[in-house]
């Protein structure tokens, strides 16, 4: 049975539709992730799922029960809120306990539950603390804590590390992992940093302007984008995009734009004589040409250098358009000379022009 | 270097003399008199030192004017706040945005009309033949006469009525502004944790408001001592002595009944010390 279901969601903000017939079905156990650009209308759907937002159209349900008309606390989910949420005059411990004080559970039990929690969580030091005596990291955890005690159905989780700093945000996205790991619940989890949605998803639903793009495992997503936004949204370095035009030619065919052409097998793709194409590649896909070969070559001169560590991401021009590549810091060229890069076809993506739809085979 | 300058020194002394001669000199003169046995009557007069105040714990409607004074700033101060915290939450829950802005400049019209006029508003409003505050009670019983600023049990709840209605909707105003101020993110989480409405008011934003909530109750409370205007028009301390708070009695003592004007001036005095002593405690206990 699926844990949450969306069919024909709509939310509107007076006449501004923010989403529209979204039909999503999330499994138990499992851990999605909602990710997209600013303003996709993640949040909203997250915090629809909540009780937060009214449902405009369509309905959501909950461990098979529908939830349009019920009220957040009786959905059986609990919520991380990006800004932690807590109670600020309230000790860590009545912070944690609030839910079920109000669920009228015994004192004995409420002791209990949230030493336990707050023992898996390494709160137990801070339970007489207020909040903002306690760090940024802590007190999501306390959020966290919070939402753990109720043992629901489902967390929800709305950009819980986008508050801390880099560090603390990898310390968390890994606790996050383990926790999801050790307790198993159903969980949904908006971000906008992709890092997080692929470390953590089970499977991402990637949005944008309130519809979905794509949805599917992190290898899938990266592997087979499905169209350009896509593709050009997953992926850091981005993936590079060049315009060309697709023609037959006896072995295969040739992709030509006017500064180069490439010749490909093609039978990965689905292509047809004439069309305006979008070829895409990504920078770490790109690997330094042979001094005699001639097949596939991007080149041009080196503008730009950044240096990353183990790895050097090479920045040239080519018919206008930047192309990026990211080779070993060793082998790396020097700034204003020339370089010249190649490609395998296993790693090329291909987009329609107009629809930007992926021309891979299904 | 910016150069020692006199200027701000020069600025500032003149106004803060004046500012000490204003606010000094009448205390003083108040304390000086105190001690004496002035009236209005005679212009001669001797220091008696502290027989005025000796003679103040015996004068059983001095204890009387005491007694309604307390009274008085606990009814109205406790019924401000409770009028203010539940019609701003009241707003806060169940109006729109539009509505809150219509309600907030109706609940603000009340605390801008001068006192005075508010009373003989009120007073007229409470008169037992014509007043639309009775004319319920007439409507009722048929025409049966209630005349609320009359009766002893009742006349002091009545003035305080009009106390509450100017402030406390003024509050409630305020009370409103301040929860728009919160975080919303706190009031979903406690939705999500299953409280009720109420219980998110009284858990969640309230308890966050305490300092803002604590203030405004101070605030009050000093309004609440200066209470003359609307007494005196109201009930003039009436029926009685119920009504007769400190000054009101101060007021008679000093000026309309025997023109006691040091045995008055004891009393200002025993109330000023009273004010300051009991609101640095309890400023204190606050600030704890």
């Amino acid at each position: 049975m699926s844990a949450i279901v969306c069919s024909h969601v709509d939310k509107a903000y007076g006449a501004t539709t923010v989403i529209r017939d979204l039909n999503l079905s999330i499994e138990e156990h499992e851990f999605v992730v909602f990710l997209g650009p600013s303003g996709c209308g993640k949040s909203t759907l997250l915090r629809m799922l909540a009780g937060l937002e009214d449902i405009s159209g369509g309905e959501v349900s909950i461990g098979g029960k529908v939830v349009n008309d019920l009220d957040p606390g009786d959905r059986g989910i609990a919520m991380v809120f990006q800004n932690y949420a807590l109670y600020p005059h309230m000790t860590i411990f009545d912070n944690i306990a609030f839910g079920l004080k109000r669920q009228k559970v015994p004192k004995a039990e409420i002791q209990q539950r949230v030493e336990a929690v707050s023992k898996t969580l390494g709160l137990d030091p801070y339970l007489g603390r207020k909040p903002t005596e306690l760090s940024g990291g802590q007190q999501q955890r306390v959020a966290i804590a919070r939402a753990m005690i109720k043992t629901p159905k489902v967390f929800l989780f709305d950009e819980p590390l986008s508050n801390l700093d880099a560090k603390l945000r990898n310390h968390m996205r890994i606790e996050i992992a383990r926790l999801h790991q050790s307790l198993n619940t159903t969980t949904v989890y908006v971000t906008h940093d992709q890092l997080e949605a692929m470390t953590l998803a089970d499977r991402i639903v990637l949005l944008r302007d309130g519809r979905i793009e794509q949805i599917g495992s992190p290898a899938e997503i990266y592997e087979r984008p499905a169209n350009l936004f896509v593709a050009g949204f997953i992926g850091t370095p981005n993936m590079n995009f060049i315009d060309v035009t697709v023609s037959r030619v006896a072995n295969g065919w040739t992709l030509t734009n006017p500064g180069t052409a490439f010749t490909i097998d093609g039978s990965r793709f689905t292509l047809q004589d004439g069309e305006r194409a979008v070829l895409g590649i990504r920078p770490p896909d790109l690997r330094t040409a042979t001094p005699g070969g001639s097949e596939n070559l991007l080149a041009g001169t080196a503008d730009l250098i950044e240096f990353h560590g183990n790895d050097a991401l090479v920045t040239f021009a080519l018919g206008g358009k930047e192309i990026s590549a990211l080779v070993s810091s060793r082998a790396c060229p020097i700034i204003r000379s020339d370089v010249r890069y190649t490609f395998d076809e296993s790693s090329l993506h291909l987009f329609n022009a107009a629809s930007g739809a992926s021309l891979l085979r299904q | 270097m910016p150069r020692r300058s006199s200027l701000p020194v020069t600025f500032i002394v003149p106004t803060l003399v004046i500012l000490l001669i204003l606010s000094m000199v009448p205390t003083l003169y108040a304390i000086i008199i105190a001690l004496q046995n002035r009236e209005l009557s005679s212009t001669a007069y001797s220091y008696v030192w502290f027989s005025n105040f000796y003679d103040l714990f015996f004068d059983r409607r001095f204890l009387n004017a005491v007694w309604v004074s307390v009274k008085w700033e606990f009814v109205t101060v406790i019924a401000t706040m409770v009028v203010a915290i539940g019609l701003g939450v009241l707003m806060f829950e169940a109006a729109s945005p539009r509505m809150r802005n219509v309600y907030c400049l109706l609940f603000i019209i009340p605390v801008l009309l001068p006192r005075v006029s508010a009373a003989f508003v009120w007073k007229f409003a409470y008169h037992p033949l014509y007043g639309i505050a009775t004319y319920p009670y007439r409507l009722i019983t048929g025409g049966l006469i209630f005349d609320p600023l009359s009766k002893p049990a009742t006349a002091l709840f009545a003035v305080a009525s009009v106390d509450v209605w100017q402030w406390g909707l003024f509050f409630a105003v305020i009370v409103l502004k301040l929860l728009e101020t919160l975080p919303p993110q706190p009031i979903e989480a406690a939705r999500l944790d299953h409280a009720k409405r109420w219980q998110i008011h009284a858990y969640v934003t309230l308890p966050m408001l305490k300092a803002p909530l604590v203030s405004l109750m101070f605030v009050k409370m000093i309004e609440s001592l200066r209470s003359f205007d609307l007494i005196y028009v109201m009930t003039r301390g009436g029926p009685g002595v119920a009504t007769e708070t400190l000054d009101m009695y101060a007021f008679s003592q000093g000026f309309i009944e025997s023109g006691k004007v040091s045995y008055a001036s004891a009393m200002a005095v025993l109330m000023m010390i009273a004010t300051v002593i009991t609101f640095t405690m309890l400023w204190k206990r606050v600030q704890a």
